[in-house]
């Protein structure tokens, strides 16, 4: 489903060249639920925003799919994405202006649907998360698990392939985080959806099929 | 989309409120302008009516040693036969102090029917008035020397504006029109119109149309005419009108001013156009504010929703897609100011303030929503594209 190839990234400054991944190859299969660890500032999130197509590598090839991205313009990375890959954030990254409903709907704008249809398919995946009761909701009206679960409705609202999770229960208790956990398996299990999870902690870890190390941004399991 | 961008404008409505309204006073004031600037141009654009090259005026005090009404015939009729006979003359005429281009007015009101209180100008004029500043007959004719003789009517000729105000599109020719007095005597019958005119923008460039009367100078009135209109030749030079200026004086034994009618017409364009370039002047400035506060406040924007910049570009917002979301947002705001504005902008023509046509309001009207639009478009572009610029995953950082 992905497959990352050589992969490197560098950071560079005026002054400064900051090694973030070092050549990291890996194949995620299709379904697959997969969670990468490692100390702070090791690469993870870099390297979950390059299999996201939000950055760029340095060196190495991705392929999503059958699809190579390299040569993809940003309009067809920004489809690509829209299609293909559900984003959950740390800090839910929710517009505060936006009722409950309209943050699910957002991805949905970038496609050609009615709102009738936005609505009901934004409907939907707040049913898949339970929280039917809350469209009308703001998100400052809510706790950080229900927010958590607003992001998650978010990023399956268009029913990607793939849903690449940064550090989603970091910010929670771990009654929400399992929670939060739960139903990423259920993505997982129920519809098939392959996961890439980044997550500091072993036990979440420990639920998913298969995990990666990286240190100093090179990959050591 | 645009459903989208009204949602979000209408739940910031607070942090909008000041830009919104700021865009709405922006509005009102480019309004006015545009009001002010078709209304001039509008009157530009309508023909002077007469020919003002080569027509100067002579200004003089009537000479105060000359007590009956026949030796004041007899001076005018020697004074304008000297004037006549210079080479350098074609006519002339003896008028009131309300010449072409002048501040002075002379005005009654005249009715017609049930068209009551008509204001118009009155003009003084001799039978060669019409010639010295080639005005054109619409209908009817000039005054002969057989108007001289005193009948039950004063003969006047109107012209076209006049005539539609009192008469409408009935002919005009032979009616009889009353000069209104004070609101508790009836208005009495007075005046036969023997001619319509075309219209004379006598004002300026700049002026409206206005209502107009001529009436032929009786000897009344030649005790307070202190104005001659003279139509030199092409030839008239600064020299002749040394002689001329000369001439005058020794005849009249008072001191006289000659003025070039397309000289005095320069000086009172530039005093119409005073409150124009006033208010050119104030509006240049709050929009200059304007534009630098709506920039200002734009740049602000993208730099505190980074989050949400990069969160739509994670979600399948392409760069273009956040440039054009900005500017609609910014678009948004000003067509509910704009709305807004609408809404006060329309009670102009239809409560008939200042008298103005309704066609001037309308297109000020649309020029203001226009000049808005584009003023808002033009300051969120840049903006707009430096936020589309914004790399996500650096964005998505933001906190």
């Amino acid at each position: 489903m992905i497959r990352l190839q050589n992969i490197e990234k560098v950071y560079r400054t005026d002054t400064v060249e900051t090694l973030a991944l070092n050549s990291v190859s890996l194949d995620i299969a299709k379904g697959e639920f997969l969670s990468v660890m490692g100390p702070s500032g090791c690469g993870k999130s870099t390297l979950l925003n390059i299999m996201g197509l939000l950055d760029m590598p340095t060196k190495g090839e991705i392929r999503i799919g059958d699809n190579k991205t390299e040569n993809l313009t940003d309009k067809q990375l920004a489809q690509f994405r829209n299609k293909t890959i559900g984003f959950i954030f740390q800090s839910y990254h929710l517009i505060n202006d936006l009722k409950v409903i309209d943050n699910v709907e957002l991805p949905l704008l970038y496609r050609s649907l009615s709102a009738k249809e936005r609505k009901e398919l934004a409907g939907k995946a707040l049913e898949k998360v339970g929280l039917s009761n809350r469209v009308k909701h703001f998100p400052t009206q809510l706790s950080g698990g229900q927010k958590q679960r607003v992001a998650i409705a978010r990023a399956i609202v268009g029913r990607p392939e793939i849903i690449l999770a940064d550090e989603p229960t970091g910010n929670l208790d771990s009654a929400m985080g399992n929670e939060i956990m739960d139903i990423l398996l259920q993505l997982n299990q129920r519809d098939g959806t392959t996961i890439v999870m980044v997550t500091h902690d072993e036990n979440m870890a420990k639920k998913t099929h298969r995990l990666v190390r990286l240190f100093d941004g090179s990959q050591v399991q | 989309m645009i459903r989208h961008l009204f949602k979000l404008a209408w739940n910031k409505k607070k942090q909008n409120f000041l830009l919104i309204t700021e865009m709405f006073v922006s509005f009102i004031v480019m309004f006015a302008v545009f009001t002010l600037m078709v209304f001039y141009y509008n009157n530009y654009k309508t023909s002077m009516g007469f020919d003002y090259d080569n027509v100067w005026v002579a200004n003089y005090t009537p000479p105060q040693n000359i007590t009956t009404t026949d030796s004041f015939q007899i001076f005018h009729q020697s004074l304008g036969n000297m004037v006549r006979s210079m080479p350098q003359v074609n006519d002339i005429s003896f008028t009131s102090a309300n010449v072409p281009f002048a501040m002075s007015t002379n005005s009654t009101e005249v009715s017609f029917g049930n068209n009551r209180h008509i204001r118009t100008n009155v003009y003084q004029t001799e039978n060669d008035y019409k010639k010295v500043l080639n005005l054109k007959m619409a209908e009817g004719r000039w005054f002969t020397d057989a108007d001289k003789i005193t009948g039950k009517y004063t003969p006047v000729v109107i012209n076209s504006k006049l005539k539609e105000s009192l008469f409408g599109n009935t002919a005009a020719i032979g009616k009889i029109i009353r000069e209104e007095q004070f609101d508790e005597v009836p208005p009495a019958d007075k005046y036969r119109v023997i001619g319509v005119a075309e219209n004379m923008k006598d004002k300026g460039d700049y002026q409206e149309v206005e209502n107009g009367m001529f009436v032929a100078i009786d000897t009344g009135w030649m005790r307070n005419a202190g104005n001659i209109l003279i139509h030199v030749k092409p030839n008239a030079d600064a020299a002749f009108e040394g002689r001329l200026s000369k001439a005058l004086s020794n005849a009249i034994g008072t001191s006289i001013e000659i003025e070039h009618l397309d000289k005095k017409l320069q000086s009172k364009n530039l005093l119409m156009l005073v409150p124009l370039i006033i208010a050119l002047i104030v509006a240049g400035f709050l929009i200059i504010n304007v534009a630098l506060g709506l920039y200002g406040v734009l740049w602000y924007n993208i730099n505190k929703r980074k989050a949400e910049i990069g969160l739509r570009r994670a979600v399948g917002a392409s760069g273009a897609d956040v440039s054009k979301q900005l500017v609609g947002e910014a678009l948004v705001l000003a067509t509910i100011a704009l709305i807004i504005g609408t809404f006060f902008a329309v009670q102009f023509p239809l409560l008939n303030v200042f008298d103005l046509p309704a066609g001037v309001y309308i297109t000020a009207l649309l020029l203001a929503v226009l000049f808005i639009y584009l003023l808002v478009l033009f300051c969120a572009l840049y903006p707009g594209r430096q936020a589309a610029a914004i790399y996500p995953a650096v964005a998505l950082h933001e906190e």
